[in-house]
């Protein structure tokens, strides 16, 4: 179980998050909407940790993971699997090699130097791979599929790690609706099999309402709403997007974030 | 006609001045240069040095006294034979193997270059090098070494590690890592950072985010760079024998203290050919490797 | 468990599970080749550890010497050899700038538009790029005699292929619709090259030819070694009979000089550009 008490970043002048708290269990999939610029990214990369909170404290099953450093920092990152916006594969490497990356943090340094990797890894490389209709592209580049096909790569990656935790950061904001489905799918499939939470950065409310068993609303780096997709009211949605249901620059910012 | 109205009147005048100041800087440029060049002619004895009375007739015997005397009838003779190509390249199987050591000497120090350009790459990147000292020093160092020409650091060489190969093939491999270090860390500095944060937040360390996230991404420049670097240090190699520092250059040096100045064009036509030759074998792996080259 | 993993992926994906034997023997028997033939040339030239290390030992005692550096009491003679060697420099790329123009005119596609004549004409600029301005200068010496005026020779000799070949790529890479444009005006051939092309290609070749300046004002301290003027003279006479203190002297001033004139370069070319 992810627990977050009071959980604040601030880059300088901006308080990008502000006091967040909450608890996320296994088999959830919380959807986390807001526009651009209210601290989405910042909490996600936190609980990563690939940015240090300013304050709070941040559990994982009672263990504090807040303040960890060197190797069992590392360990934390394996265990909990981030997806990117732009995907973030290597263009140059081949699939097999760009998922197979999800373990080279648990194998000794010099093999994965030289790019050996154990029998067993390759092969559950490729099952992973082919759960995600991906099994045939294995030796290819990665920078000649299409986005939706790296981004289904990159979850196989994800999915090598072994995780407890998803997180996923506008996965599906450079995709075409066919493509968001069908990541979206496999991310619920995820959810449902695995039992591990999984938490999603959206910016299309109808993809939230449709995939996600629980909402969290920010606004200005607070939470604003916690609750299940039926209880998001008009209401609510007004303070969240001040006035407009539709973000319409979350998706020209989300490419500039993602840098 | 009626009054210019005094706003008119404001703008002529401002662009009148700035007219002016103009012209006058561009007066003052072509000033100065035309008197540093001037200067730089009669520093540099370009027209009033002793080059004999008829300088024309000078250059045309020079030319005549390169252009070796071959005869069409012997030109296939041995090389006892005045007049025959073997005679005006007497010495060609000792002169192929001084070419052959200046090809090896070019390949290994662009191999000990590359490897040090490398490593300080590296260290004075500034995305993969967070201490700022670190990455002031090396930079600093590449910098002055790019500023010694390879001849005089060849010739304090040659004095400390004696004359051959040795000395020259540690002035390429010195002047290699400082061109290259410059050009390979700013390869390094247009990694795409996307990639080395997942590799990060899947819990990879620091090797293995190089091997992974930035070893893929600059290996193609890193060859690409380091074969045109082969090509000017096989130039450099050539005229570092003049030095005593290995290398066919040796021969060139002789050819001129026996006055044999037609050996000299022989000699210069071996070299010339060998840098075509390996000029082509670069450009055509450089282009395979921009094409379809396959990520390690 | 293991097993049954790998039974189910080499039914999905037999090659990608074992990639090709024959595929990674060629991959290592490449590595291993080219390993080899480096030690081989390694072999070859001699080059021994052993003298390796005696030269280091060497040199660190030369940087002792060179410690406190000194100018050997004859600054003014060092000073205006440093001046010889810039002007050699300057002068040199001038030359080399103005005989490079009409080769690099001819050598543009787009002004002979002969395939073949233009292929000729650039390949035999080719032949010679490349051969460096010391070789010139050795034989410009004893052809001319000693002193600056066979550097300037070799220097301008050593660039004129490469500018001219920079030129012509310059003048192809122009864009044609400004010529056009004046052309289309009623302007005479000339002047529509003066009004079209020149504005265009004019920034271009400056650059270029402050480019070659910065890398002559380096190279230019070399030809002295056979003769050819300038500093390097001095240089050679100190290394010969050890003389580090000075040597340390006239390369610091040396650098120092050309950093300088580099600035000074770089400064131009940012305004044109
Ligand atoms: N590395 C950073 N440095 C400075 N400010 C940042 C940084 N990352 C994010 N911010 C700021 O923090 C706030 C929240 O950003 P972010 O978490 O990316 O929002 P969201 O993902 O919801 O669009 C923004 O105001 C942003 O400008
Ligand atoms: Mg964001």
């Amino acid at each position: 179980m992810l627990e977050l008490h009071g959980v604040s970043k601030r880059f300088g002048e901006t308080l990008a998050v502000d006091k967040v708290s909450f608890t996320c269990q296994r088999g959830e999939l919380v959807g986390i909407i807001g526009r651009s610029g209210a601290g989405k990214s910042t909490l996600l990369r936190m609980i990563n940790r690939l940015t240090d909170p300013t304050d709070g404290r941040i559990t994982w099953d009672g263990q504090d993971v807040g303040h960890l450093k060197g190797r069992p920092l590392r360990q934390w990152r394996r265990r909990c699997a981030m997806i990117f916006q732009q995907f973030n594969l290597c263009p140059r490497l081949d699939v097999i090699t760009n998922v197979l990356v999800g373990v080279v943090a648990e194998r000794p340094l010099a093999s994965s130097l030289v790019k050996f990797f154990p029998a067993a890894d390759r092969a559950r490389a490729i099952l992973e791979l082919d759960a995600l209709d991906m099994a045939h592209a294995a030796l290819q580049r990665a920078g000649t599929l299409s986005g939706g096909q790296q981004q289904r790569v990159a979850i196989a990656r994800a999915m090598l790690q072994e995780p407890d935790l998803v997180l996923a950061d506008e996965p599906v904001a450079s995709l075409d609706p066919v493509n968001a489905d069908v990541v979206m799918d496999a991310l619920q499939k995820i959810c449902r099999e695995r039992n591990v939470p999984v938490i999603v950065n959206l910016h299309s409310l109808e993809i939230a309402r449709r995939y996600c068993t629980r909402i969290v609303a920010m606004s200005k780096g607070a939470i604003v709403f916690d609750g299940p997709p039926v209880a998001l009211t008009q209401a609510v949605l007004d303070r969240v997007y001040a006035g407009r249901t539709t973000p319409d620059n979350a998706t020209t910012f989300s490419i500039v974030e993602a840098a | 006609m009626s009054e210019l109205s005094p706003a008119v009147v404001a703008f002529e005048t401002l662009r009148r001045r700035t007219l002016r100041r103009q012209r006058m800087q561009s007066l003052a440029g072509l000033l100065i240069f035309s008197a540093l060049l001037l200067l730089s002619f009669q520093r540099s004895q370009f027209f009033s040095s002793d080059i004999g009375g008829d300088p024309l007739g000078r250059i045309g015997d020079f030319l005549n006294r390169m252009v070796p005397d071959l005869k069409g009838d012997a030109l296939f003779a041995d090389r006892r034979t005045d007049g025959s190509l073997a005679w005006w390249f007497y010495d060609l199987p000792r002169w192929l193997r001084l070419g052959w050591q200046t090809v090896e000497m070019a390949v290994v120090a662009t191999v000990l270059g590359a490897i040090g350009a490398l490593l300080a790459s590296f260290l004075c990147a500034r995305n993969l090098m967070p201490i700022p000292a670190v990455r002031f020093t090396v930079r600093r160092t590449l910098e002055a070494i790019r500023t010694l020409p390879d001849l005089i650091l060849a010739l304090m060489l040659v004095a400390a590690f004696g004359v051959g190969p040795l000395a020259g093939v540690i002035t390429l491999a010195i002047s290699t890592m400082g061109s290259l270090g410059k050009l390979f860390s700013e390869v390094n500095e247009e990694v795409d950072p996307r990639q080395l944060e997942a590799m990060r937040a899947s819990g990879a360390g620091y090797a293995a985010m190089i091997r992974y996230g930035v070893v893929p991404q600059v290996l193609p420049n890193y060859t690409s760079y380091a074969l045109i670097r082969l090509e000017g240090n096989l130039a450099g190699a050539a005229a570092l024998g003049i030095v005593g520092a290995g290398g066919i250059g040796i021969e060139l040096q002789r050819a001129i203290t026996y006055t044999e100045f037609d050996t000299y064009l022989a000699i210069l036509l071996l070299i010339v050919g060998m840098i075509f030759l390996i000029d082509i074998a670069s450009e055509a792996i450089r282009h395979r490797l921009i094409g379809l080259g396959e990520a390690r | 468990m293991t097993p049954e993993i790998y039974a189910r992926a080499l039914k999905v994906a037999p090659e990608a599970l074992r990639p090709g034997l024959s595929r990674r023997l060629t991959n290592w028997g490449l590595v291993a080749l080219c390993g080899l033939a480096f030690v081989a040339m390694c072999v070859d030239l001699e080059l021994a550890p052993e003298s390796f290390l005696l030269g280091l030992g060497k040199l660190a005692r030369f940087i002792a010497i060179s410690m406190p550096p000194s100018d050997g009491g004859d600054l003014p003679r060092i000073v205006s050899a440093l001046a010889e060697t810039f002007a050699m420099a300057l002068a040199g790329t001038v030359i080399a700038a103005l005989v490079a123009l009409p080769l690099g005119i001819l050598g543009a596609k787009t002004v002979v538009r002969q395939p073949v004549l233009h292929f000729a004409f650039r390949r035999s600029l080719d032949w010679f790029r490349g051969v460096p301005a010391l070789v010139w200068a050795l034989i410009l010496v004893s052809a001319f005699g000693l002193g600056p005026f066979g550097g300037v020779i070799a220097l301008a000799l050593a660039d004129i292929p490469s500018l001219a070949k920079l030129f012509s790529e310059a003048i192809e890479n122009a864009d044609e619709k400004p010529i056009d444009g004046v052309r289309a005006a009623g302007t005479p051939p000339l002047l529509a090259l003066r009004y079209g092309l020149a504005p265009q290609v004019i920034p271009v070749m400056a650059s270029q030819v402050l480019f070659f300046l910065e890398s002559n004002f380096r190279n230019a301290a070399v030809l002295g070694i056979v003769g050819a003027g300038g500093i390097g003279f001095e240089l050679e006479e100190r290394i010969r009979i050890f003389a580090f203190d000075q040597v340390a002297f006239i390369v610091g001033l040396y650098m120092i000089c050309v950093a300088g004139l580099d600035t000074v370069s770089q400064w131009l070319r940012q305004r044109l550009a």
